[in-house]
């Protein structure tokens, strides 16, 4: 069951025992900024599809999830003069366009890989704008079904 | 011109210690010359001129000249912590490339700024119609190289016992270069 609050499936948070699609109310996005964006994001980034034992569906939920994403990140950004984040925006769907639907193989994970990349970039751009710490997956990672966080560093 | 009217700027670091961004000033004299003195001398090295002397550090304050070099600085409550220079040509051929130097002060690293930083430049850069953004950075100062590329920066070469430190010691020099928007369209 999806989260009411931002849409994505949520697991218990560490230690917590709290399971927000079940229950509600405890979502960890909920009065965050571009909370659609951010857990759209992490839906991606912590998705099945970047797993060893991931198949074609996975892959082509991945495509589809990141399609909804950037045109969420579109309108967003319709509203804000942040032209890097527009540059970035176009780079994500070209990666996008580059995976292909219906695809699969190491280019294609290359590809989704790259156009997520770009996404975190302008959603961070836009939490920048408004005067907010960049967006780190690594701080949800409880509430989704994820063995690792592949990388956690800042400068 | 270039646009500052989005100065001050107030923004949050991974801590939710809050910071602002503002262009330098000439009373910033002492600040800035208190924030160069406690960076580490790797740091320091690519300065070219001796940074330790006050007196240089009030020069820049007094002489400032933002459509050549325009320093965005980082201040935490009284202090800087950190700073972000974009060096343009007036006129010539690197007219349209911006050079790019970030330092960040050793106990406000890997808290976010230097990546706020990149997007201010980032963002400076675009405003004035920049092709390409261009840093240089020792090879050991890997946060900073990885941030970089992380926003966009790619390698473009590295130039292998290339510069020196100034205790003499050689090191590699990596040199990243962004591509803006102009350009790509």
């Amino acid at each position: 069951m999806n989260c009411p609050n931002c849409g994505v499936e949520h697991y218990p948070a560490p230690g917590g025992g709290r399971t927000a699609p079940a229950k509600g109310g405890a979502c960890p996005y909920k009065g965050t900024a571009y909370a659609g964006l951010r857990a759209g994001h992490d839906q991606i980034y912590f998705g099945r599809w970047r797993g060893m034992d991931a198949n074609s569906i996975d892959l082509r939920r991945a495509y589809h999830q990141l399609e909804r994403l950037l045109r969420e990140i579109a309108v967003a950004l319709e509203k804000e003069d942040v032209p890097a984040a527009r540059l970035d925006l176009g780079k994500a769907f070209d990666a996008l366009r580059a995976a292909g639907p219906g695809e699969e193989g190491p280019e294609v994970l290359r590809h989704l890989d790259h156009a997520l990349s770009y996404a975190h970039r302008v959603i961070g751009d836009l939490l920048h704008e408004k005067g907010l710490a960049p967006h780190s997956p690594a701080d949800f990672a409880g509430w989704f079904d994820a063995a690792e966080v592949p990388f956690r560093e800042d400068w | 011109m270039i646009p500052l009217d989005r100065y001050p700027k107030e923004i949050t670091l991974r801590d939710d210690a809050r910071a602002v961004l503002r262009p330098m000033r000439s009373e910033d004299a002492d600040g800035l010359w208190n924030f160069l003195r406690q960076l580490p001398e790797i740091d320091k090295s690519h300065f070219h001129e001796d940074v330790d002397r006050r007196e240089v550090v009030e020069r820049w304050a007094t002489s400032l000249d933002y459509d050549a070099v325009l320093p965005i600085l980082a201040i935490h409550g009284e202090r800087v912590v950190g700073s972000a220079t974009l060096f343009r040509n007036k006129t010539g051929w690197k007219q349209r490339i911006g050079i790019v130097r970030i330092l960040i002060s050793p106990d406000h690293r890997h808290l976010g700024l230097g990546t706020a930083m990149i997007r201010e430049i980032r963002h400076l850069g675009e405003k004035v119609g920049l092709n390409y953004l261009l840093a240089e950075v020792i090879e050991e100062q890997q946060a900073a190289v990885r941030a970089l590329e992380r926003m966009g920066f790619e390698k473009a070469v590295v130039h292998r016992n290339f510069v020196n430190d100034r205790k003499g010691d050689l090191h590699n020099l990596v040199v990243l270069l962004h591509p803006m928007s102009g350009l790509v369209k």
